[in-house]
């Protein structure tokens, strides 16, 4: 099966009959709440010391989405990307990405659920520095035990595609910031993800790089679900849908 | 981006494959660290494991030399054919015990063997020796022996001190030029009252009544190699002895030495001696570590030590480097690597830095001993302490290994602690 299933599935040869059948869900969250201070994650007594991230939080984002989350430093933003990503297990509600829910899986289960349906682009691009562009990229195939010889074709195939064909053997300390992130991208999508989540992904660029990475995102993210998490005016101007939290809750899902 | 269409991640490889990644990873990551952005960690990592290791393979080199005896053994040969029930040179004063006989011709088809550098008779007699001016004949113990143009060491003398060759033996005769040399021991030369170039006049019983006494010259006064400096020796041309001593006619000997490939000597050595006993006099023989107190004590120590300190460097230092690392465990948690892959990559990354190190402290340790055995050489002993022996290398080896292995849980117990969300959302 192909990762990519949802979006084989709804993308009919007509484009224009995709607006009129709606999209089955990617991701779904569903009163969730999280609270970071104690051990982390559910079956935990109460502690004065913990901060309350995300307050009864709900939305779903369908295949082929942009959905922008917006709001100030600490509204829940990034909690929200880990939670869909696996990285976190909120205190409590359910997590569900391709209708498994995340906060009923072991962590591995959640591991390989994140290697096979999400991508994920970081602010500050966390590329391992001793590895070349095209290891970097194909960091995430290493794991999912694809061949050598199909690895390093798979990675050229999206280093040309993020326009970085001549960059292959670089290592990171050799590239701009905007080619790191390309990198960064091409990385996201070397498994061919359903879901791509990106944490403030052009707050690390100037205006002009950070516009070319954005046209980027929203033609790889096309078809599939994605969720930018953004302070950026432009970069959220691009979404299909806006979610703007404040202190852990939703205020407006731009529905 | 219709290419990713094409692509199918899903489907989990073969997990041989995902191993093979995941090395290939920390080699390469091991490789770029060292070589392009220069990771001083992976360079002190190494080379605190190179200098342990090279003091291990030192100590257990001198070990090794002193269990052995190595070069400081009375000869230098590699085989030694003895009489059976006689496994060792008759002392001075000793009852004679059984010879080798026709040794000179069997020696000499010995010689013709491949592989085989060098044999040859010996044949131990104590004489009476007088100086010149001096009225006292002194016995001293005659070695007499075929020397060659190479260096050996016979009875802890050097033989080259000695023209090559035994003319006086004429193919069996005994009536060849003698050649009248004689290399003291210092023993000797100090009992004898002789320097260099001091002509000798044998005495005693051994001269023939109807014969001139015969004279010999000191061409050169030696430190017994041996370390023995009481016992006066002197080395001599074996037929000149024969004939002195009256084992001319059977061409007896007390031993045969034999130089070259060991296994070759020793087949040759057993073909023309089958009844013989037959000694590998290889000095570095490691097994003979466990019957030498003074030296299994020194290597057990070098073993421990080098464990222990080994282990704690590369504990540390891989620690540290993983402290430095956590970004990058974080990053490979997040792009789907689970908890046993990660940790894999650093504990294959750790045993690799481990066993570099080991190659490089190698590669030191042998260069160390030979060091050790110049300064030994120039200041207090006659020749080498320390041998190299191939063992050394896997032992080095494993020893790193062990290390490597004792250290791992630190590294790891670090690496799992890592948080990815702390260290990603910086």
């Amino acid at each position: 099966m192909s990762n990519h299933a949802l979006r084989q599935t709804t993308a009919s040869d007509d484009d224009s009959s995709t607006d009129d059948v709606e999209s089955p869900t990617a991701v779904r969250l569903e009163s969730v709440t999280h609270e970071y201070g104690a051990n982390g994650g559910r079956g935990r007594s109460g502690d004065d010391r913990t901060v309350t991230a995300l307050r009864n939080v709900s939305f779903d984002v369908r295949a082929g989405d942009i959905v922008g989350l917006e709001g100030p430093s600490g509204s829940g933003k990034s909690t929200i990307l880990h939670a869909v990503s696996g990285l976190l297990v909120p205190s409590d509600g359910a997590v569900e990405l391709l209708d498994t829910d995340l906060t009923a899986c072991s962590n591995r289960e959640r591991t390989r659920l994140r290697r096979r349906h999400v991508g994920i682009v970081f602010q500050r691009f966390h590329l391992l520095p001793s590895l070349s562009a095209r290891a970097n990229v194909a960091l995430p195939l290493v794991q999912a035990g694809i061949p050598r010889a199909k690895r390093r074709e798979r990675a050229e195939t999206l280093l040309e595609k993020v326009g970085l064909g001549d960059r292959i053997h670089h290592l990171p300390g050799e590239l701009s910031g905007g080619e790191r992130q390309r990198v960064a991208i091409a990385r996201a999508l070397v498994t061919d993800p359903d879901v791509i989540v990106a944490d403030e992904p052009t707050g690390e660029l100037d205006t002009a790089t950070g516009e070319d990475v954005l046209d980027l995102l929203m033609d790889i993210g096309r078809d599939r679900a994605l969720l930018v998490a953004s302070h950026d005016e432009s970069t959220l101007a691009v979404a299909d849908r806006v979610v703007t939290l404040r202190d852990g809750r939703v205020v407006s899902d731009g529905g | 981006m219709e290419a990713d269409d094409e692509f199918d991640a899903a489907r989990d490889g073969s997990r041989r494959t995902r191993w093979r990644g995941l090395v290939g990873i920390s080699v390469v990551r091991l490789w770029k660290r060292t070589v392009r952005t220069r990771s001083s960690r992976v360079v002190a990592t190494v080379g605190a494991v190179a200098l342990t290791i090279a003091l291990l393979v030192v100590v257990t080199g001198v070990a090794l030399g002193l269990a052995g005896g190595g070069a400081v053994d009375d000869t230098d040969a590699d085989v030694q054919i003895v009489p059976e029930e006689s496994g060792a040179l008759s002392a001075v004063d000793g009852v004679e015990g059984p010879r080798l006989g026709d040794a000179n011709e069997r020696a000499e088809s010995i010689r013709s063997s491949d592989d085989v550098d060098h044999a040859s008779p010996v044949l131990v007699e104590p004489v009476k020796l007088e100086s010149a001016g001096d009225d006292e004949p002194k016995t001293v113990l005659l070695v007499g022996v075929v020397p060659d143009d190479e260096p050996r060491t016979v009875g802890g003398l050097p033989t080259d001190a000695l023209e090559p060759g035994d003319p006086h033996y004429a193919n069996g005769s005994y009536d060849g030029p003698r050649e009248g040399e004689l290399v003291l021991s210092e023993a000797a030369a100090e009992r004898l009252e002789a320097e260099t170039d001091d002509e000798l006049t044998v005495g005693g019983s051994q001269v023939p009544e109807n014969a001139s006494a015969p004279t010999v010259t000191a061409t050169a006064v030696e430190e017994a190699g041996d370390g023995d400096d009481e016992t006066p020796v002197a080395l001599v041309h074996l037929s000149e002895l024969q004939t002195l001593s009256g084992a001319d006619n059977d061409q007896l000997a007390d031993q045969v030495l034999i130089w070259g490939d060991t296994d070759a000597a020793e087949s040759a050595a057993a073909d023309e001696y089958p009844d013989a006993a037959i000694e590998s006099h290889d000095g570095t023989d490691p097994s003979a570590l466990f019957g030498d107190g003074l030296a299994f004590a020194t290597s057990l120590l070098a073993f421990v030590v080098g464990i222990a300190i080994c282990a704690s460097f590369v504990a540390t230092t891989a620690g540290m480097t993983v402290t430095e690392d956590r970004r990058t465990l974080a990053v490979l948690e997040a792009v789907g690597y689970p908890a046993r892959s990660r940790l894999s990559i650093v504990a294959v990354s750790t045993l690799l830095t481990t066993l570099a190190g080991a190659l490089v402290g190698i590669v030191l340790g042998v260069g160390g001993i030979y060091a050790v055995n110049a300064l030994a050489s120039a200041t207090v002993a006659p020749g080498a302490v320390a041998v190299v022996h191939p063992i050394l290398v896997p032992y080095a080896l494993a020893v790193a290994l062990v290390s490597g292995l004792v250290a791992i849980p630190y590294p790891l117990a670090v690496a799992a602690r890592t948080s990815v969300l702390e260290e990603v959302g910086r």
